[in-house]
Formats: C-alpha cells, sequence, structure tokens
C-alpha cells in the first residue's frame, strides 16, 4: 500500500500552497471587508490552469482529476473560504455538469472556457420553496421550436452576478415530478429574459457573490439541454455527489487553518506563569483538532482516489462534506476558545474562519441531507429503501 | 538561439531548525526544492524566450532526487532537462561540479546563453558561474538583476560596487543572476502533470560527459561545522543615546547579523 | 659518509617523495581601489593576512591591479604588505574579468603563493571563481573567519550555510594555491604604519592577448530591484507608539534600507496612521521571520509577538524599562527610541 502522492501532485501542491500565500491571503480580510470577489486573483488562477483543474486537457482543464482538485480546494480553504467557495462553485458543480453530461460539441463550447478560466460558471438548482426538497422546484422550461423558455427564479446562487454560464434545472413535465420531469439546461447570461437579482447580505463569505437568477421568458436553445431530457435529476445529483469531495477538502483547508493559527497563539500567549501551550487543556484541545484532521484527510483523499479511479463514491463523497464541514466548524471553535476575547474581535482572522465555516454544513446539500445520502447508501444492499 | 539553465536542487531551509545553544542542526521536514536563485536563472531565461525566442535547457548535478527539480524546471517553461548523474559525483565539490556542467553544456552546443543563480540558498559559495565561464573560455557577468536580448548580444544590468550599473556582453556567454532579482512564475497546473506523466528528462553519467578521473577529483574539502555563539535573552544596553547605539551596532556586527 | 644509495633505495621502495604545495610560498592580497583609495575591505583582509602570514612565518605581498593605482602601492606597505606588486595599464580599467583573471593568474603561476586572498567583493566574488577554475585550485568563498592549520600548514576558511544560520569550514588539502574570498565587515582594518617599509614592484604585464569582452555603458544605471514582501524580509526595522511621530517613521525607513530591510509598525503606529496597516506587524497580518528585528518604541504586546515569534535575534529599544518586550529580546536598550535611531543610522551609514 502506498500512501504518498504521486510527485506531480506534491508538486502542484507546492506550487498552490506559494500561490495562496502569495496572491490569495493577502486579499483575505479585505475581500471580506469589502465584501467583493476577487477578479484579479481570479484572472491569476485562470493563467496557471486553477479553473479547470479536474478537467481533461483536451478541454482546456488541467488533468489534475479529482485528487488535483481536492488539493488545490484544501490549500484555498486553508487560506480564504471565499475564494475557495468562488472558484469551487464554479469548477467544482458549474462546469463540473457540463463535464459530467454535456456533449462533445457543448464540452468544446462551454466547458474549454470555462476550464481556462475565460468565463465563470454556476450551478443553479435551488429556490425559494426548494432547497432540500430539491425535487420542489418550480422553474418552468416550456418548449417553444427550437427554443425551450424559462421561468422562473433561482436562489442563493454563488457567483450568481459574475456567472457567464449558468447550468439551470427547471421542470419540463410537472406531472412527471423529480422521475422524468426535470430537465438541465446550460444558459448564458447574454440570453435575453436572464438577470442577476438581489444580492444576498451573507454571515460569512462575504468575498463570494450570492444572488437570485431570475428567468423571464428567458429562450433556451434546444441543443443547451444539458444531459438527457427529463433526467435532470441525475445530472444535477452527479454533480453535486462529486461536488461533495472537494467541498469537504475546503473544509480540511479550513481547519488545518484553524489548528495552525491555535498552536502559534498558544506558544506566545502566557497566563498562569507559562505559555498556554503548556497547559493540558489546551493539549487535549490541538489534539482533538489534529486526529479529526488527520481522518478528514484520510477520507478526503481516499475518496479523491476513488473518483479518478471510477468507483463508486457517492457514500464516502457525503461523509467527505458531513465530517469535513462538521470537524471544520468543530476546529475553528476550538481555536477561538483558545484564542479567548482576542479571537472574538474583527480585526483577527478567526471570527472571519468562525463565520465562513458555517455555511458548509447548510449548502450543497445539508448535513442532513448527506446522513440521509449516507444511510440509504448503507441500506440499500440491505433491502431497505429510504426516502427523505 | 539556446539557453542553458544550471539549476541545483536544496534541502528547503524552512525546514531546518539549527539549535545554537546544542549546536545541532535539526531537520523537521526533509524537503527538497529547485533552488531560488537557480529558479530566478530559471525566469531570466523564460522571459527571454517570450522576448526573444530561444530553446531553454535546464541542467543540474546532483542525486537521483534531483529529477524532481528538473522536473519543475519543465513544468515552469524549459523545453529540455538534463540530469547528470553518476556515483562518481558523489564527493563532488564545486569545482567538479562546475567542469561536469561544462562538459554537458559543451554537448549541447551550439549554446548562446548560460544562466545560473549568483548564489546558491545552502551554501552559498557563489562559485559556478565564473567557474563555468572560465571552463567554456565565455565571458561573464555575474550579479545580474536584468538580462535583456540585444542583437547577439545581453544588455545586463547588474551590482556593483553599491549601485547598478549597465554593462554589455556578447554571446555566448554566461551570466549568474542575483537571488530576488525577479519575480519567478507559478509552473502552470497542466505542465506540471506533463512533466511527471509526458515528458522525458535525460541522464548523463560521468562517462558520457567524458570526465576523467582527474576532474572527478574535489578541491575543497568538508572539515567540520561551527556556530555562531548562541543569542541570550535579556542582555541589557543602557546609556547615552551615541554610546548606546555604539554597543547596539557593535553587538550586532559581533552575531554577524549587519 | 655517503648514504646517497639509501635514498635511492627508499625511493625505489616508496616512490618519490611529494611535498605537497611544494615550492608555494607566502600570503598575497589582491588590493582593490576605488574612487582613487584603497578599499576599506581590502584594509580588513590586509589585516588578517598579515597575522596569517606571520603565523607561518611568510612574507605578504599585495597586488594592485588597475590604471592610475601606482600611488596606492605605497598605503598598502603602511597596512603591512611586505612587497606590492603593482600592474598598472589601461587594459586594467575598467574591471575586466577575463583581463584581471589573466593578469593575477600569470602573477600566481611565476611567483606561486600559498594564499591569496581576495575580499568578497562584487569584483573578488566575480574574479576569485574564475581563477581557481583557471588555475585547478579550490576556492573557500564568503569566508567569515580565517585560521592556518600549523600542522598540516592548511587554511580553513569559515564560511556561511544555509544563509549564515550556522557555519561550514574548508580546506583545500592539495592544489595550490589556496584562494579564500573574506566578507567584507568581519576583521579590524588594521593600525596604519607609515614608516613601516617594503618594497613596490611594478610589473610589466603583456595583456593585449587578452580582449576583455564587457562593455562598460553606465556605471550607475538608475535600476530599482523588485521589492520583496514584509513577511520574506530578512531584517526588519520596526516602529510603535514610542517612536513618536510620523516623522520618526522616515528615520526608520532610512536605517531599514541602510540595513538592507524594510519598516514595519506595531498596531499602535497603524492606529496612529504612521504606517500602513499592510505593514502591521501582529495577529492580522501574516507572520514575519526576518534574521534581525529591530521593534523601536514598541511595547511587546503578546499580539505584537505573535507576529514576529520566528524572529532569530530580536533587538528592543523602548525609553520604559518595564516594557513586557525587554524580557524576550535578545538585546534591549534602555533610551529615547527616536535619538538611538538616528545614531544608528549614522553608524549604519559610516560602515556601508
Amino acid at each position: 500500500m502506498d500512501f504518498t502522492f504521486p510527485k506531480e501532485y506534491e508538486l502542484f501542491r507546492r506550487m498552490v500552497r506559494e500561490f495562496a500565500e502569495n496572491e490569495v491571503r493577502p486579499l483575505a480580510r479585505e475581500i471580506d471587508r469589502e465584501g467583493r470577489v476577487p477578479m484579479e486573483t481570479i484572472k491569476k488562477a485562470a493563467a496557471l490552469g486553477l479553473m479547470g483543474v479536474p478537467f481533461p486537457q483536451e478541454y482546456g482543464g488541467m488533468g489534475g482529476g479529482e485528487t488535483g482538485y481536492c488539493i488545490l480546494m484544501e490549500e484555498l480553504g486553508r487560506v480564504c473560504t471565499s475564494t475557495a467557495t468562488v472558484i469551487g462553485a464554479h469548477t467544482g458543480i458549474g462546469a463540473m455538469a457540463i463535464y459530467l453530461d454535456g456533449t462533445p460539441e457543448q464540452k468544446e463550447k462551454y466547458l474549454t472556457p470555462l476550464a481556462r478560466g475565460e468565463k465563470i460558471a454556476a450551478f443553479a438548482l435551488t429556490e425559494a420553496g426548494a432547497g432540500s426538497d430539491a425535487a420542489a422546484i418550480k422553474t418552468r422550461a416550456v418548449r417553444d421550436g427550437n427554443y425551450f423558455i424559462l421561468n422562473g427564479t433561482k436562489q442563493y446562487i454563488t457567483n450568481g452576478p459574475q456567472a457567464d454560464i449558468v447550468t439551470v434545472m427547471a421542470v419540463t413535465d410537472p406531472s412527471l415530478g423529480a422521475r422524468g420531469g426535470v430537465t438541465a439546461f446550460i444558459v448564458e447570461k447574454e440570453f435575453p429574459g436572464f438577470r442577476v437579482g438581489s444580492h444576498e447580505n451573507k454571515m460569512g463569505i462575504r468575498g463570494s457573490a450570492t444572488s437570485e437568477l431570475i428567468f423571464e421568458d428567458c429562450p433556451v436553445p434546444a441543443e443547451n439541454v444539458l444531459g438527457q431530457f427529463g433526467a435532470g435529476f441525475i445530472t444535477f445529483m452527479k454533480t453535486l455527489d462529486i461536488g461533495r469531495a472537494s467541498l469537504g477538502a475546503a473544509c480540511l483547508g479550513g481547519a488545518q487553518a484553524a489548528l495552525e493559527l491555535a498552536m502559534k497563539w498558544a506558544k506566545v500567549r502566557e497566563q498562569f506563569g507559562g505559555p498556554i501551550a503548556q497547559k493540558q487543556e489546551v493539549h487535549f484541545m490541538i489534539a482533538d483538532m489534529a486526529t479529526e484532521i488527520e481522518a478528514l484527510r484520510s477520507l478526503i483523499y481516499r475518496t479523491a482516489w476513488l473518483i479518478d479511479t471510477g468507483q463508486p463514491h457517492i457514500k464516502e463523497a457525503a461523509m467527505c462534506k458531513v465530517f469535513g464541514s462538521e470537524v471544520a466548524s468543530r476546529c475553528i471553535q476550538r481555536a477561538l476558545q483558545i484564542y479567548g476575547a482576542l479571537g472574538y474581535s474583527r480585526d483577527y482572522p478567526i471570527e472571519r474562519a468562525f463565520r465562513d465555516a458555517r455555511i458548509a454544513e447548510i449548502f450543497e446539500g445539508t448535513n442532513e441531507i448527506q446522513r440521509i445520502v449516507i444511510a440509504s447508501n448503507l441500506f440499500r444492499p440491505e433491502g431497505v429503501r429510504i426516502s427523505p | 538561439m539556446r539557453i542553458v539553465v544550471a539549476v541545483k536542487q536544496i534541502l528547503n531551509p524552512a525546514g531546518v531548525v539549527v539549535n545554537l545553544r546544542r549546536e545541532m542542526i535539526f531537520v523537521n521536514r526533509e524537503e527538497y526544492i529547485l533552488g531560488p536563485a537557480d529558479k530566478c536563472a530559471l525566469e531570466v531565461a523564460l522571459q527571454w524566450k517570450e522576448a526573444a525566442g530561444a530553446e531553454v535547457v535546464a541542467v543540474s548535478l546532483g542525486p537521483a532526487r534531483a529529477d524532481d527539480a528538473l522536473r519543475e524546471a519543465l513544468a515552469m517553461g524549459a523545453d529540455a532537462a538534463y540530469h547528470l548523474h553518476d556515483p562518481a559525483f558523489d564527493q563532488a565539490d564545486i569545482a567538479v561540479a562546475a567542469r561536469a556542467l561544462a562538459a554537458a553544456t559543451r554537448r549541447l552546443e551550439p549554446v548562446d546563453l548560460v544562466l545560473v543563480g549568483d548564489r546558491s540558498d545552502d551554501t552559498g559559495a557563489g562559485q559556478v558561474g565564473p567557474r563555468l565561464a572560465e571552463a567554456l573560455g565565455l565571458p561573464q557577468v555575474t550579479g545580474a538583476y536584468q538580462v535583456r536580448p540585444a542583437d547577439g548580444a545581453a544588455e545586463v544590468v547588474r551590482r556593483w560596487q553599491g549601485r547598478f550599473a549597465r554593462v554589455w556582453v556578447p554571446l555566448p556567454a554566461v551570466v549568474a543572476v542575483a537571488a530576488g532579482a525577479v519575480k519567478p512564475r507559478y509552473p502552470h497546473g497542466a505542465r506540471i502533470m506533463n512533466a511527471y506523466r509526458q515528458w522525458q528528462v535525460a541522464r548523463w553519467s560521468a562517462a558520457d560527459l567524458g570526465l576523467t578521473e582527474e576532474d572527478l577529483r574535489p578541491l575543497a574539502v568538508y572539515r567540520g561545522q561551527a556556530f555562531p555563539p548562541a543569542p541570550e535573552v535579556g542582555e541589557m544596553v543602557r546609556g547615552e543615546p551615541a554610546e548606546a547605539a555604539r554597543e547596539l551596532w557593535n553587538i550586532l556586527k559581533s552575531q554577524k547579523l549587519v | 659518509m655517503d648514504f646517497s644509495y639509501l635514498e635511492t633505495l627508499l625511493e625505489e621502495e616508496l616512490g618519490p617523495v611529494e611535498e605537497v604545495g611544494e615550492g608555494y610560498r607566502n600570503v598575497w592580497v589582491l588590493a582593490e581601489a576605488a574612487e582613487g583609495r584603497l578599499a576599506p575591505h581590502t584594509l580588513e583582509v590586509m589585516g588578517k593576512a598579515r597575522e596569517l602570514a606571520d603565523s607561518l612565518g611568510v612574507y605578504l605581498y599585495a597586488v594592485l591591479l588597475g590604471h592610475g593605482v601606482s600611488g596606492l602601492a605605497q598605503g598598502l606597505v603602511a597596512y603591512g604588505a611586505d612587497k606590492v606588486l603593482v600592474v598598472d595599464a589601461p587594459a586594467l580599467e575598467p574591471y575586466q574579468p577575463e583581463v584581471f583573471c589573466h593578469a593575477l593568474a600569470t602573477l600566481v603561476e611565476e611567483k606561486r603563493p600559498e594564499i591569496l586572498l581576495l575580499s568578497a567583493s562584487d569584483l573578488g566574488n566575480d574574479l576569485a571563481p574564475r581563477l581557481a577554475q583557471r588555475l585547478r585550485t579550490g576556492l573557500l568563498s564568503h569566508c567569515l573567519d580565517l585560521a592556518v592549520d600549523m600542522a598540516e600548514r592548511l587554511l580553513i576558511g569559515t564560511g556561511p550555510a544555509m544563509g549564515g544560520r550556522y557555519f561550514e569550514l574548508y580546506v583545500c588539502p592539495e592544489a595550490r594555491p589556496q584562494i579564500a574570498t573574506v566578507e567584507p565587515g568581519q576583521f579590524r582594518i588594521p593600525y596604519e604604519d607609515p614608516y613601516r617599509s617594503g618594497e613596490l614592484e611594478a610589473v610589466d604585464l603583456p595583456l593585449e592577448g587578452v580582449a576583455g569582452r564587457l562593455t562598460w555603458e553606465e556605471v550607475d544605471a538608475p535600476f530599482a530591484p523588485p521589492p520583496e514582501p514584509l513577511s520574506k524580509a530578512r531584517v526588519i526595522v520596526a516602529g510603535g507608539r514610542g517612536m513618536g511621530d510620523a516623522e520618526s517613521f522616515r528615520l526608520l525607513g532610512a536605517l531599514a534600507e541602510a540595513l538592507g530591510g524594510q519598516v514595519a509598525g506595531s498596531r499602535g503606529a497603524v492606529d496612529e496612521g504612521w504606517i500602513d496597516e499592510a505593514r502591521q506587524v501582529g495577529v492580522a497580518n501574516p507572520p514575519v521571520a526576518p534574521r534581525l528585528y529591530l521593534a523601536c518604541g514598541i511595547s511587546g504586546s503578546v499580539f505584537h509577538c505573535f507576529g514576529m515569534q520566528d524572529t532569530e535575534f530580536l533587538v528592543a529599544i523602548n525609553a520604559d524599562p518595564e516594557a513586557p518586550i525587554f524580557k524576550v529580546a535578545n538585546v534591549g536598550v534602555v533610551g529615547d527610541a527616536k535619538a538611538i535611531v538616528r545614531e544608528l543610522l549614522a553608524l549604519a551609514r559610516g560602515e556601508g
């Protein structure tokens, strides 16, 4: 058994680590304070092939697979959750849907510029009435000659304001429901009737933009149907399943950052006659953090390996997401406790990490849904079928 | 137009802790990297390639692990890489390395420009550039901050006696690039993948380079280590500003910090 | 009695005795001149070279290469040279690596010094390795200290390893001469003795055959190297509230420049508007890890210490003797930070 990364991944990690430290970290506080998306960083990332890490080079990607992509997300997550979110929504779900279910022509036309970072992608599934209950979406796509006319409003879409290309889920046959009645579409922002609605004023990841996307009689050419007509549910589930692993990787990075910050602080902070790094309570917290991080790390990269070798991975990817988001939250909580009052100050990075981390337990499928996915995967071979 | 860049793989100093009190060196993280000074030289070569066109060839003398440094050079944009590898090089000192690199450069002729880092970040000997130039019978410029193509020659801005001087040198020539002269580029992700999955690093042995036993004999021999005195904590300096400053200055000098 | 037959027998058995370094004697120094004067670093080397020559019981020669430099030769005698070899020729101005190498190599090959010292100046660093390659000998570069192993008659050079965090000692056991470059600022300039006597020899070297291929277009070109991030700076001069005003930060900037480092500030200085938030050392910005950190007028709160905890050598300058920073500083200076910084700046500039 060889648990080492192949050398190209070690070199890749080093490159991304340097990029993250030199180009991403200096902006992290500013973009959170100003609530702006660091498009200049995105440009730099694109120039290095970092906007299309998992995609094959023939489509403008890096050819790094899921393993490379998890490395990217881990290193970015360690430095700036907002930047990781922008790239994650673009690569991990927006462009990923086209990669998984696109025709060669669609990949040529849409995936290549996305992989090169020339255009930005978003993934539009959620609506006001359809969060965990994705089947309850109401956005309607009605056939009209060579077009489908879309009507509806999507909510909480990351990269909404920046996206050039959006993968949208719409109902094509209300009578069929989730099975056969939902179709995925590729929408370009230039299509008439498409506009960006209100922006969310978020607690965290304020360096990424989340907004409504509004479709008002928006005509989408029939050749932009993504995947099988009526099988949109499958397209989006496939996409989210894979997206979860890399989200877990970003959480791993965040947890790692919390551990590093906590240890650095414990070394200098003195109370009761010595640095708190000498106090047992701190030892226990640090040990727990490190243990969880180690477990998460193994889970993430084993899942990435499963994906890269074409093996079943749905259960493991859901575990990455639920375990990752909760480990990150716990580690940041402990780090905040170790920082004490200083951690509560807005002038220091722990409070930003605290606000940024919380969303991971909610978006891309709440942790409740993840648990149902895992349980469902476990019970299915036992002959028990679960429905939420 | 062919540019040869000599690079060296070094132990990452960030992973090394020097305990002055115990006079011991601890390698907490044994990580080998392409030396930052050599990365600058490579970056200069790549900028020249972009400005005026050239084939950039990276060459390194080192043990098996130096292959990784050459792959990184390929990922950054080098067109080819040669690994000078041979058990006979195990005892090599800087003079031997220079002879081997010179032999490799001759094998790669015609070569228009040879770039090296001015001072590596480990030993910091800074000898390779001029030694190479002498071995190849070429003109040399060291301490270079800027190297621009100029019609069969190079325009170099170099550090000189506390200032910067502009020097013109005809090609072929050897130029040693100062550390920090340029910000080396990040290697493109796809090139990183390809450097290991598709491209080759050629290997040359001492025999391939036609090196004799005399060539391989090291001239300088390691004698041992020494450590600066462990800095005490709490040494206090008092007095009028002028004398206090002077005493402080002397302390800093004795610690070799200024 | 004639025992020569014994030697013949022994030679047949053991082979001829090869005396290492046979025929190589004396310590040489390559002297550099700048702006019509002997360079201070040359005088530093002369001092150490005189010591080495005395230990070995040999002569000290100074070699002066240049054009219009003959007048400086006597000065070298005053600083310890027993003999000065002067090569004064137009071809030697300005500096040309190949011409200097040829000139010095010719002298060395003819007169065979056992030790040759140069400053680790820009010229010395450029010339010495080329010369060593030409003479097929070893070079101990950037030496911070020199000593002689009397038993083996070997020069021991102590050079920096890993950027100077520790040192490595090297010798050149067989090849001759043993060449070393000496880092400026390591040795004291010796006492100048104008009554000292020594020999001056003007050497006429044929230099026409060697072309100097560099063209010096501009000796003081306007150029600024790219700035490095604060987190990578090796020397940091930081100011806090104790500096008193914005004006003093200009002093800090000048001191930083003189020391080849960067300026930074504490949270207090940033709050006062004396320095940019990007240069704040504390918890909010990436940590710094310099070799030398001068904390001027900084009390040393734990938040500040967090940001610079990886400093190798910490100097604290503060008017308050109770300031917490004195507990962690390697050297503490109690006094008016601004005044002391001003004095330090003068010293830094004077030496530089």
